[in-house]
């Protein structure tokens, strides 16, 4: 059994102002509530660790009584970086296997949830190729400093999979070395453990800005292409 | 797997119809949740199936006045209790009290919109909140709530006001698989018909049991080839 680490616990000052970004509406409800229903459909999640922003417990609270969410909930209060975030929700993960999601990629399927499950081995995350070219440079002077192997690149996505142990031994050894990640696939392979990909939906975007939220609630209308 | 119906209104008319034709087919409907108004009608349908019982079905029958909305809230608690989930809603219930704008009694147009309209949201509101996952949902509309006729305000307000909600329905329970159709029959042979046509002759128009027919391809699976927001039906 996997219990999901669902974060949630940031502040997404680019989408909406003066309010957290997971409560803001996509197609007409909160955007936590679509990863919320998705992992309840997925029988091997039978935990859910959810983060929440200072002073929305009840908030969060009411919202997965009103969605009938009927995997148990363990509430965390959100760490001020992801990874004082993930170094609190760790620990209250009873199983050895988690599954990391955000709430701000309300495309996910229950069926994303399940491939990473079916998946046999420990380490894994969705990714995707990238279409188009990425360029390293040098930010200060506005210099393009060489190229990349376009083939040699993935878009990190989540949801991702990990042994806890992995996870929680990549975490320690950031903090002892003060390195500094936003997302926990590469960590823990720079750590030294094994993290393997497979693709994802390009549908799987992650909402921070108001495009966004308008492609989100676009791509959640399902196809409605007919002639 | 076998799977529990809900029906409201389930004494006479389409609800009526609607039970016999699932009971009385050799399908996967087991468990029958009837609602209905404490009456003679729905006195014999109960006892009806229940004397002649060819595949061992349960029924659930309910005395309910739909206008009572604390009422339905408990009483999905109880539902839930007793038949463990619900598969199929027919939210069928309806009730008219036809009269002109100016002789119209509020207390009408409440009880109008209380039967039409809160109750089949509080129903799949509360079966929601009770973690249950539909299946299918049939809001019975009516032609008339596409379109405003004299003498009919408060019914086609109400009617309108099922389809506009059913489309809504339809797109937020889409992230359970939940499908949601809303049926506008036109004439239909039911009492309420009686009630806005008097002078009308029943046998001339379409039947309850037609209508039946169509919830009964809604479940069917071709039923699920059907993607409509309001289903029109009338002979």
């Amino acid at each position: 059994m996997y219990s999901l680490m669902l974060l949630n616990g940031g502040i997404g000052s680019r989408v909406a102002a003066g309010r957290p970004k997971q409560f803001i509406d996509v197609a007409g409800r909160p955007i936590i509530v679509y990863s919320l229903v998705a992992a309840d459909a997925v029988p091997e999640i039978d935990q859910i660790v959810l983060n929440y922003p200072e002073g929305f417990l009840q908030t969060i609270q009411d919202l997965v009584a009103d969605y009938a969410i009927q995997t148990p909930v363990t509430y965390v209060p959100a760490g001020a970086s992801r990874h004082e975030s993930v170094a609190a929700m760790l620990p209250e993960c009873r199983n050895d296997r988690v599954l990391i999601h955000e709430s701000a990629r309300p495309l996910v399927g229950a069926a994303d949830f399940k491939q990473l499950v079916s998946d046999p081995r420990e380490n894994v995350s969705l990714m995707l190729p990238i279409p188009f070219t990425v360029a390293p440079v040098d930010p200060e002077n506005a210099r393009v400093t060489g190229s990349l192997e376009r083939d040699r690149l993935r878009n990190v996505q989540l949801p991702q999979k990990f042994s806890k142990a992995d996870l929680a031994a990549a975490h320690d050894k950031a903090r002892e070395e003060h390195l500094v990640f936003t997302e926990d696939a590469t960590l823990v392979a720079v750590t030294g453990h094994e993290v393997h990909y497979i693709d994802g939906q390009d549908t799987n975007i992650k909402v921070t800005t108001p495009t966004d939220v308008k492609l989100a609630g676009f791509l959640l209308a399902g196809d409605d292409d007919d002639a | 797997m076998p799977k529990s119906m809900l029906i409201t209104g389930a004494s006479k008319g389409i609800g009526a119809a609607t039970a016999e034709r699932f009971f009385y087919a050799d399908n996967d409907v087991t468990d029958f949740i009837l609602l209905a108004r404490e009456s003679e009608e729905f006195e014999k349908l109960i006892a009806r199936l229940g004397g002649d019982n060819p595949h061992g079905k349960k029924v659930y029958p309910h005395f309910i006045d739909l206008n009572d909305r604390a009422r339905i809230v408990g009483l999905m608690h109880d539902v839930m209790n007793e038949a463990g989930k619900v598969d199929y809603l027919v939210n069928n219930a309806g009730y008219t009290a036809p009269s002109a704008l100016q002789q119209i009694d509020f207390i009408d147009f409440e009880r109008t919109i209380g039967v039409n309209l809160y109750a089949p949201f509080t129903i799949v509101q509360e079966l929601l909140h009770c973690g249950n996952t539909f299946e299918l949902i049939v809001n019975i509309a009516s032609t008339a709530g596409m379109g405003g006729r004299p003498g009919w305000l408060t019914y086609g307000a109400s009617k309108a006001a099922v389809i506009n909600m059913s489309e809504a329905m339809k797109d937020e329970l889409s992230i359970y698989g939940t499908r949601v159709v809303c049926i506008s029959p036109g004439r239909c042979a039911t009492d309420l018909r009686r009630t806005l046509a008097p002078d009308e002759d029943p046998t001339t128009i379409m039947q309850p049991e037609h209508v039946a027919s169509v919830i009964d391809m809604l479940a069917s699976d071709v039923g699920h080839l059907v993607d409509s927001q309001n289903l029109v039906v009338r002979q």
